[in-house]
Parts: structure tokens; C-alpha cells; sequence
């Protein structure tokens, strides 16, 4: 595999590969798309990091399980992630609230990382701009074990964009270019309930929210299957 | 976190690191601000937040189909609102409620465990919290608090469900009152002498015995005569018949014991949840440690007549003053009904008149029949709401006597003395019906409230002549008066006088619109409720003195001063409008104006009687729809109206 020129460390992981991982990559080998979207599981999800760079950890995880296309308030996830430049988390302490301490007797994302693998379990992966997310996590699974998760993803953000253009449609209204798609902004646009603390796990609750909202939002707009909801993002993209 | 116990080596990682018990903070502190789980303790709280599941319905989404749906969570709403009804076998909807945000459904069917007893659609956008039945059920095992709270407030529902076989033997009504079952002892629902049957004696014997009596069930007594247990239908059904055993079996051998019972002092809403939690049909009842009856699920039933017609009937059949007590109470249950048929605050206040007149001609009826022929020609006279007909609940007692007083000294001592009996008899008898003394002791009680025609027109011309204000003010509700059993020629005698002098007594009608001015209606210069500023009702409208009096007011002077014999507001106005006495357009704004006060006085009334809460009327201005604020700001823009009429009539300067 290509990585291995990049990461020489990882060459020594590949030989075993991580259960959890090998689990995972059974699971999507392939799927089926034709199915009802409520009889997907889904697990919400979102990460802190120390900053917006490349090159900045993530330091907490939070996740929340939707089956039958309900939050299960308490199937929940949320881990602090120890990063290698402590230095760095102290950057994110004003932005997250998450104090050195906490992060010091944090695991490492060696550990953390297996078990929101085996939390996710055959889940399809949902976020609010998930590239962000996953480009972080599969960078550090890469760079860790050699391997990275093959769960399918959805992003609320994409969601969003297109049911605010198919409202647009309906209304037959010029686009509002300036309507925002941040995570507070889209739920307070569209009346979900108000969140006051902020961490990976409300995040990934509030994400929720928005994705069973959007999701009830698309079916009863005709919107059957994965599938559907998929094709939906595709046409979107063209008319851009 | 059940969802990763296999998960071993990890958990402990996760437990450390997890900065709360994975309790969402958003279900936690929403139940934290919520009734009734608000009373939960901290671990029980954090507990059922981790059983949460949310859900979220577009608009119009139909969450409950009417005994369809099978009820599996118990919903909280969370955001949004719903809309709950009634569909029938003609497809005829009633609307039952609107539910929002902290409030729930669902309770019911789970406590049942039956299909959803009502349609619920959401009218918006709505996100629920959800809880599985068992959760629930569970929940409703460990707190007590949580469970009394979901009984009571879903009483009216719980009647419903668990009594659908009785309700369809009364097709007839769409609504079944609560109120009731929260004030009737079930001392006073049970008729009779429990009936009795030896311990020793046959099963068949006492299947005979249930037929001959017509009832569904016997209480078993033993050779001391002692209350040992209890037999019924059930019991035959299932122990004997269904277990083939010979009739000749003894009683004692298949009674239920010991008794259940309950209190005759508690209130049938208590004897219910005691039958529906112990899954049983009757209940004896104990007096003073003794057993005096037995009540039935269907006596409770029987409870919850809501026709007016079948109220009416009913008060009519009364043989004893007593029973007249129950029947009383029940008049809210048909306003009730009235309310949701969508009639209008006049008839419905007309109708609560007919029922109590009705109830004060049985009892002064019944009263005669016990103290004999009253010695002389008397008419008992309503004055106040009662006398323009515009009762609503609770209305204190306003009420005299006209007699005609015989001259010879014997005769008259026997008269003064048999009326003096008879009206503290009566008042007692009104106070027990529900209806309070008046506090300002205008009874026909009080000596000075007993008088002869000529005692009475005297009366009424020195209030007109006195130009003593404060004597004007206590006065006015006299001028409402109206017969309300007797001989009504003594009454009608004293409205004509009445009609002859008041429009000639200017100064006295002077006096009256002054008052009527000194009401200011509660706006202020932009149009913002004015609302109590301080005490019990503090940030309140009063409906009363500032909407509805003004009305009232307005119409009496101007019936007065044009000699109308009519006492009902809207009578009176109407009467002035035909003799152009006040425009077409003011005419129309009175009615509408008063009729909507009267509306939103009487809901809200009904709203706190159901709540057990006595009714007042004071309002939240808060609390209404954005339509009502300003249908509310509209009506008391016509009282400026009214008043600058009154103000050119009587030439009287802006106070």
C-alpha cells in the first residue's frame, strides 16, 4: 500500500491488523443502498481539535447512536483524547473548555480510537462537515494502524445545503448566499432545540438533531432509501 | 453506554475520562425544569435520561392513530406542539387539546396497555422525548410523586379508556367530566344497605340472591355477623362455573377476602384509582370502622351525566333536599359540555340560570312540603348575577323575600316567625349546593331583607331620594332583581313601581354614571394591559371589575332611566337599541365586546375548577393567544366608549 512510502513506522502494525479494524473493513466490503433509510444505524459524531491547521490533534471525541432514525440520548460516546504536543492543547483550552489537566490523564488516541471504532460498529459515520472529522481520524489511524475505517458518511452540512435549495425551489426565491451553515446557526434557522454547552458529545447530539430533522425532512419530500438521499446530494452538485 | 458492556479492557479508560456519567446534559436539563420529574432525585433523574430516545415528527405528522396505534413509548415534548382528538364512527372530530413544550401523551395507553385512545398530530415542527412503557412503568413503581401526578392530571382520560364498555352504553355524551369524581364522597353515591349473604351458605344460593337483586356482588358476613370477604360476578364466573365446581359449594370457599374498602369520606377519584390499581370492581365502604355499602367502577360511571336535559330531569325527580347537593355540582360538567359544543357565553350562562332556578324551585318545593302551607302570599326575589340571569359558577347567594305581612298581630307573628325558619333553612340548603353566602349579608336571612311591598318600594325610592354615594353604590345590585319562586306578582308589582319613579330621579341616576365612569378600562396610553400591580393577583387582569362591571353598569342606568323591566345585560341592551335609545353601532360593540368577556371569564373559570382551584377573575394576560389580547384590547376600547356615551348623556365633565 501506497501510505507505507510516507509512514515507514506503520509497516510494522500491518502485519496484524487491529481487530476492530478488520471487523470494520468486513462490514462495508459492500452495501446495499436500496434499503429504507430508517433501517440504517447511524452514529453521530464530532471531534475537538487543538486548531483548524492540518497538522492540529484531536483532543475529544463525542458520539450518539440513531437507530430507526431516533437519537438514543444514552448510547453515547465521548472520550478526551492525550495529544503528542501538549503544547498544542493549551491553545484549545479557551475554545473548548477543556482544561491540561484533563487532557494529561487523558488515553492516547491508540487507545481511544479502537473503541469509537467498536462503538460505531456497522453504523453508517454522520457529521456536520464530517471531511474535517475523518480527515483527522483516518490520518491518525493511518499514521497508528496502518489502516483506515471504511464506514460510510454522510454530512449534515451537505444536507443542509440541499434542503435549503430545494426550499428555495419550492418557494421560487433567489438563493440567500448569505445564509450561514454552521452547526448553531442552521439549528436556530431551523427551531431544533437550543443547545448551551459545547463539547464533542453536545456537538454530536446537536448534529443529531439536524440529521433526523433533515433526514424526516427529505422523506416526506419523496426521499425513500440511502440511495435516494445520496442522488439527492448528487443532483445538487451539478446544478452548482 | 449498554451498548459497549462487551467492550471489557476499555470501559474503565472511558469512565475515567468521561467528563459526566454520559447523562445527556440536554434530556438531564430538560426533566430537571419539568413536571413532574422535577421531583425525581438526582440518580433516578440521570437514570431515565439514559433510557431517552428522541424522535422528531415534521408538521402534521399523525404520532397516535385513535385505537390503532399501539402505544409503545411514552412521549415528552421537547419543542413543538401537538394536537389531540376525538374521531367518531361518522368521522365527526372533536378536539381535545393542544399539548406543548414540557408536555406529554401517551401516559395512558401504556398505564392501560390498550391501543392510543385519541388521535395526536402535530400542528408544528416537534421533537419528543421518548420513553419506553417499561421505563415508564418502572418509573411510575419507584416514585409515587410521578405517579399521582400523571393520575390525577389524566383523570378525565383514564375515565375513558378504562370504562370504554360502560361509555358505549352511553353513546349520548362526548365528554365526560372530571370535576366531579374529585369532589363527591363515595359515602354519598351509595344507596342503601350493603346486601349480605352467609359464609356457610351455597354458591347458588348466592348467584340466586345477585339476580333476584339485580346486583354484582355480595358482601359475605360469618356467624358473628362479621364482614369476612366478598363474592362477585367475577368470582361465579371464574371460580365456579369455569372451574366446574359444585354449586352446592360454600361461599366461603370462593369469596375474596379480606374486603377491600375505603373510606366513605374519600372522594370517588381515590376509590377509581384504588379499583384500577388493584384491578378490581368493587369496593366496600367503610363508615366509622363499619361497613355501609359497597361502590361499583359503574356506579362512578353513572357519575358522569353531562346532558343539561338529563340534569334537568334529574332535579326535578329529587324527593329529598339533600340529594339536591350532588346534582348541584354537577352543573359545571354541563357547561362543560356546552363550552365544547361551541355555545356562546350568553346561552351557556342562561342555561347555568335554568338549572339553578331549577334547583331552588325543587328545593323551596321540598321545603314547603316539610314545614307545611307558608301562612301567607310570598315571592322569593334574586338580585346580583342571579337576577340578570348571567350566573356563572360558584355565584354568591343574592336573594330577599316579598311578603305580604298579615295586619292582624297572631297572623303576623306566625308569618314573620314561619319565613324567618324557612329562609335560614333555605340558605343553609343553597350554601351546601355550592352556591357561598353572600358576604355582604344580602340574604333572605337577614331580618331587614323580609319586607312587604310597601316595606320594598319604600326601600328602593329612599336609595334613589339618598344622595348618600356610598349607600348608592351597595344598592345597585337590588336594581337586578328578579322573581325566583313564589308569587311572582309580588315582584312584578315592585318593577313597575320601580319602572315608574327611577327615570325621574336624575340626581341618583347622576350618581350611578359617575361610577360607571370611575372604572377606567385597564389599557394604558399605549395600549398595554394594565394589570395588578401588587398582591395575590399581582401582573393579572381582573375580568370582572374592570371588563365585565362596566357593562353591567351601562345597561342598568340606561335601563333605569328609560323605565325598561328588563334585568338581563344583554336583554337590556337590546331593549335600548329597539326604543333607539343607543346607536345600531354602539349596540353591536356592547354585545360583542361583553359576550367575548363573558367567554373568556367563563373558560377560564371552568379551566380552574377543573385544576380544583375555586374559580376567581383574574386572569394572565400572559396566558392568552395573540388573537384573544386583542379581541381583550378591543372590548375594553368599547368600555371608553360606553363611558363618553354616558358622559354626553348625563352632561358629565372627563373626571
Amino acid at each position: 500500500m501506497e501510505f507505507r512510502r510516507f509512514w515507514p513506522f506503520a509497516a510494522r502494525n500491518k502485519t496484524e491488523e487491529h481487530p476492530a479494524f478488520q471487523r470494520n473493513h468486513s462490514w462495508f466490503a459492500s452495501i446495499d443502498q436500496g434499503q429504507p433509510l430508517e433501517s440504517y444505524n447511524f452514529v453521530v459524531f464530532d471531534t475537538e481539535l487543538t486548531g483548524l491547521g492540518r497538522k492540529d490533534e484531536i483532543v475529544s471525541i463525542g458520539a450518539v447512536h440513531v437507530r430507526d432514525l431516533k437519537i438514543l440520548a444514552g448510547e453515547t460516546f465521548h472520550s478526551f483524547v492525550r495529544p503528542h504536543m501538549i503544547t498544542n492543547a493549551t491553545d484549545s483550552t479557551l475554545l473548548h473548555r477543556i482544561t491540561p489537566e484533563q487532557l494529561e490523564h487523558a488515553p492516547a488516541l491508540k487507545e481511544v480510537l479502537p473503541e469509537f471504532i467498536e462503538f460505531c460498529g456497522p453504523s453508517l459515520l454522520v457529521g456536520h462537515y464530517i471531511s474535517l472529522d475523518m480527515g483527522h481520524i483516518n490520518k491518525a489511524t493511518r499514521k497508528i494502524f496502518g489502516t483506515t475505517i471504511k464506514n460510510p458518511c454522510l454530512d449534515t452540512m451537505r444536507l443542509a445545503q440541499i434542503y435549503t435549495e430545494t426550499c428555495w425551489k419550492q418557494y421560487q426565491d433567489q438563493p440567500n448566499l448569505q445564509v450561514s451553515f454552521n452547526l448553531a446557526d442552521l439549528s436556530n434557522d431551523y427551531g431544533l432545540p437550543a443547545f448551551t454547552q459545547h463539547d464533542a458529545l453536545q456537538d454530536s447530539l446537536q448534529t443529531a438533531y439536524l440529521f433526523i430533522y433533515l433526514v424526516k425532512k427529505f422523506m416526506s419530500q419523496g426521499v425513500v432509501t440511502l440511495k435516494d438521499l445520496f442522488n439527492a446530494g448528487q443532483r445538487w452538485r451539478k446544478i452548482i | 453506554m449498554a451498548a459497549r458492556a462487551d467492550n471489557g479492557p476499555h470501559i474503565q479508560t472511558m469512565q475515567k475520562n468521561s467528563v459526566h456519567d454520559i447523562s445527556p446534559e440536554i434530556v438531564l436539563d430538560f426533566l430537571q425544569k419539568t413536571l413532574p420529574f422535577n421531583e425525581l432525585d438526582n440518580d433516578a433523574l440521570k437514570r431515565l435520561a439514559r433510557q431517552c430516545i428522541i424522535d422528531f415528527y415534521p408538521k402534521n405528522t399523525l404520532i397516535f392513530k385513535q385505537d390503532v396505534t399501539e402505544v409503545t413509548h411514552f412521549h415528552l415534548i421537547q419543542k413543538g406542539g401537538v394536537k389531540i382528538y376525538l374521531k367518531d364512527e361518522q368521522g365527526q372530530v372533536t378536539l381535545k387539546d393542544f399539548r406543548g413544550e414540557g408536555e406529554y401523551f401517551g401516559a395512558l395507553p401504556i398505564i392501560q396497555n390498550t391501543t392510543a385512545n385519541l388521535n395526536v398530530e402535530t400542528v408544528e415542527d416537534t421533537f419528543c422525548f421518548l420513553f419506553h412503557k417499561e421505563a415508564f412503568m418502572e418509573l411510575l413503581q419507584s416514585a409515587p410523586k410521578v405517579t399521582n401526578y400523571f393520575l390525577r392530571s389524566m383523570s378525565e382520560k383514564l375515565v375513558r379508556t378504562a370504562y370504554k364498555e360502560l361509555r358505549q352504553h352511553r353513546v349520548s355524551m362526548r365528554t365526560e367530566g372530571s370535576l366531579y369524581l374529585f369532589s363527591a364522597q363515595v359515602g354519598a353515591i351509595v344507596k342503601g344497605e350493603p346486601q349480605t349473604i352467609d359464609a356457610e351458605d351455597t354458591v347458588q344460593n348466592a348467584a340466586i340472591r345477585m339476580a333476584q337483586l339485580h346486583i354484582g356482588s355480595l358482601l359475605v358476613k360469618d356467624a358473628g355477623g362479621e364482614i369476612v370477604g366478598i363474592v362477585t360476578d367475577k368470582d361465579m364466573r371464574n371460580k365456579v362455573v369455569a372451574q366446574g365446581l359444585d354449586y352446592q359449594t360454600k361461599i366461603k370457599w370462593i369469596m375474596a377476602k379480606p374486603v377491600q374498602t375505603i373510606d366513605s369520606h374519600a372522594v370517588c377519584f381515590d376509590a377509581l384509582l384504588m379499583m384500577m390499581s388493584r384491578r378490581i370492581h368493587h369496593l366496600a365502604i367503610k363508615k366509622q370502622g363499619r361497613i355501609t355499602g359497597v361502590v361499583t367502577t359503574h356506579d362512578i360511571m353513572v357519575l358522569q351525566g353531562t346532558s343539561p336535559l338529563y340534569l334537568f330531569r334529574e332535579i326535578l325527580a329529587q324527593r329529598r333536599i339533600e340529594d339536591l347537593y350532588q346534582l348541584s355540582l354537577k352543573v359545571p360538567l354541563v357547561v362543560r359540555s356546552l363550552i365544547e359544543e361551541g355555545a356562546k357565553a350568553n346561552n351557556i350562562t342562561r342555561m347555568i340560570t335554568i338549572l339553578s332556578d331549577q334547583i331552588l324551585d325543587r328545593l323551596l318545593t321540598l321545603m314547603i312540603e316539610k314545614m307545611g302551607a307558608p301562612p301567607a302570599k310570598f315571592c322569593w326575589i334574586l338580585m346580583g348575577s342571579e337576577g340578570r340571569r348571567e350566573q356563572t359558577f360558584r355565584t354568591d347567594q343574592d336573594n330577599a323575600l316579598i311578603l305580604e305581612i298579615p295586619e292582624e298581630p297572631a297572623r303576623r307573628q306566625n308569618t314573620l316567625e314561619y319565613f324567618k325558619i324557612f329562609s335560614d333553612e333555605v340558605i343553609e340548603h343553597l350554601v351546601h349546593c355550592g352556591y357561598p353566602r353572600c358576604p355582604g349579608n344580602i340574604m333572605a336571612s337577614n331580618d331587614d331583607l323580609r319586607k312587604n311591598l310597601r316595606g320594598w318600594k319604600l326601600a328602593f325610592d329612599q336609595w334613589m331620594i339618598s344622595p348618600d354615594p356610598q349607600e348608592v353604590l351597595n344598592s345597585t345590585i337590588f336594581f337586578d332583581f328578579r322573581a325566583g319562586y313564589g308569587d311572582a306578582t309580588l315582584a312584578q308589582e315592585l318593577r313597575k313601581h320601580l319602572c315608574a319613579e327611577a327615570p325621574r330621579q336624575e340626581i341618583f341616576l347622576t350618581h350611578l354614571a359617575k361610577f360607571c365612569l370611575n372604572t377606567r378600562p385597564p389599557l394604558s396610553f399605549f395600549k398595554n394591559f394594565i394589570v395588578e400591580k401588587n398582591g395575590e393577583h399581582k401582573n393579572r387582569l381582573n375580568l370582572k371589575e374592570s371588563g365585565l362591571v362596566p357593562f353591567v353598569d351601562f345597561a342598568r342606568i340606561m335601563a333605569l332611566k328609560h323605565g325598561i323591566n328588563e334585568t338581563n345585560t344583554l336583554g337590556r341592551l337590546q331593549l335600548l337599541h329597539e326604543h333607539r335609545h343607543i346607536s345600531q353601532e354602539l349596540y353591536n360593540e356592547t354585545v360583542e365586546a361583553y359576550e367575548f368577556l363573558m367567554q373568556l371569564r367563563l373558560i377560564h373559570q371552568l379551566h380552574m375548577l377543573e385544576e380544583g382551584t375555586p374559580p376567581h377573575n383574574y386572569i394572565n394576560p400572559a396566558d392568552l393567544t395573540d388573537l384573544e389580547k386583542k379581541t381583550l384590547k378591543e372590548a375594553f376600547e368599547v368600555i371608553r366608549r360606553i363611558q363618553s356615551s354616558l358622559n354626553q348623556q348625563f352632561h358629565l365633565r372627563e373626571i
